[in-house]
């Protein structure tokens, strides 16, 4: 939030060069594409009044791999002196996106209701939200 | 998390499962933020980083307390809920009276604006439950 403030995207060079800049962009769309996929298969489950589902966890499962590549990509980037303008910042918000999937399958899945629907419906789009923060972040905006 | 069931109904079941998760991730966002002014700008306002680090722990404490829901915990979850409910409507008055204050410190600033008003909505929801789930668990098979 402090981040915005100070920086102009176009005044503050922070993209890394090419390639790199592509991949990052495409682990970001697709776990956006994988979280808006499993929060809409978590929301018809709402709809349906049907509880969690061992196979929606295998699709977070799914989610959390691609997150933990973005972590390597980063390290790598980070290891070459391109890292994120803030790596403390960054840093933070990724711990934060690895950690919410897996706390909020063990919660929603100790209920057996719609609502562990609903508590995995909100931790997906909570997470492509992250990622729109890391991407922000990852690219000093 | 599976607490004794005492008076009325835990509140960490039903709707109280997504309330606590809702919880649970405004108390990442405030503790993250918090921390992050702690370590890299506590200098800069000693009082408003103060002040969201308290935030960040009534978020935290809150979401335990609804998540266990023990008579104990349930006590407790009134009073950090409550603090919660001041503490937004409070900072948020004073943050637009005079922003140089609090500024974007706290996940209260502004009524919690920069994370979609939820922490103006969530404590008055968490209040709501709190007073739903405290009738015997006869009454309640509906929610």
């Amino acid at each position: 939030m402090e981040a915005q403030v100070t920086h102009d995207p176009i005044a503050a060079p922070q993209v890394p060069p090419g390639s790199l800049r592509d991949v990052i962009l495409a682990l970001l769309l697709l776990v956006v594409a994988l979280c808006v996929v499993l929060a809409g298969w978590a929301g018809w489950f709402v709809a349906r009044d049907r509880a969690v589902i061992l196979n929606q966890l295998w699709g977070g499962a799914v989610i959390e791999g691609v997150v933990l590549i973005q972590g390597v990509v980063a390290i790598v980037q980070g290891a070459t002196g391109a890292g994120a303008d803030d790596p403390l910042l960054f840093w933070g918000y990724f711990a934060t996106t690895l950690v919410i999937l897996p706390i909020a399958a063990a919660w929603a899945f100790a209920e057996r209701t719609k609502w562990s629907s609903v508590v995995l419906l909100v931790a997906s789009l909570t997470v492509a939200f992250l990622e729109w923060r890391l991407w922000q972040i990852w690219m000093g905006a | 998390m599976m607490a004794s069931a005492g008076a009325g109904r835990r509140t960490g079941r039903g709707f109280g499962r997504v309330l606590v998760t809702v919880y649970g991730i405004l108390a990442f966002a405030a503790l993250g933020r918090s921390s992050y002014e702690l370590v890299v700008k506590f200098g800069e306002a000693p009082v408003a980083y103060t002040l969201s680090t308290l935030a960040a722990v009534v978020y935290v404490v809150a979401t335990f307390a609804l998540a266990i829901g023990s008579p104990a915990w349930r006590v407790t979850a009134w009073i950090t809920v409550g603090i919660e409910a001041v503490g937004v409507v409070t900072v948020g008055a004073l943050s637009l009276a005079d922003a140089e204050v609090f500024g974007e410190s706290t996940v209260w600033s502004g009524f919690g604006q920069g994370y979609g008003y939820v922490p103006l909505v969530l404590p008055f929801v968490g209040l709501w439950w709190l007073w739903r789930t405290s009738r015997s668990p006869s009454e309640e098979r509906t929610a």
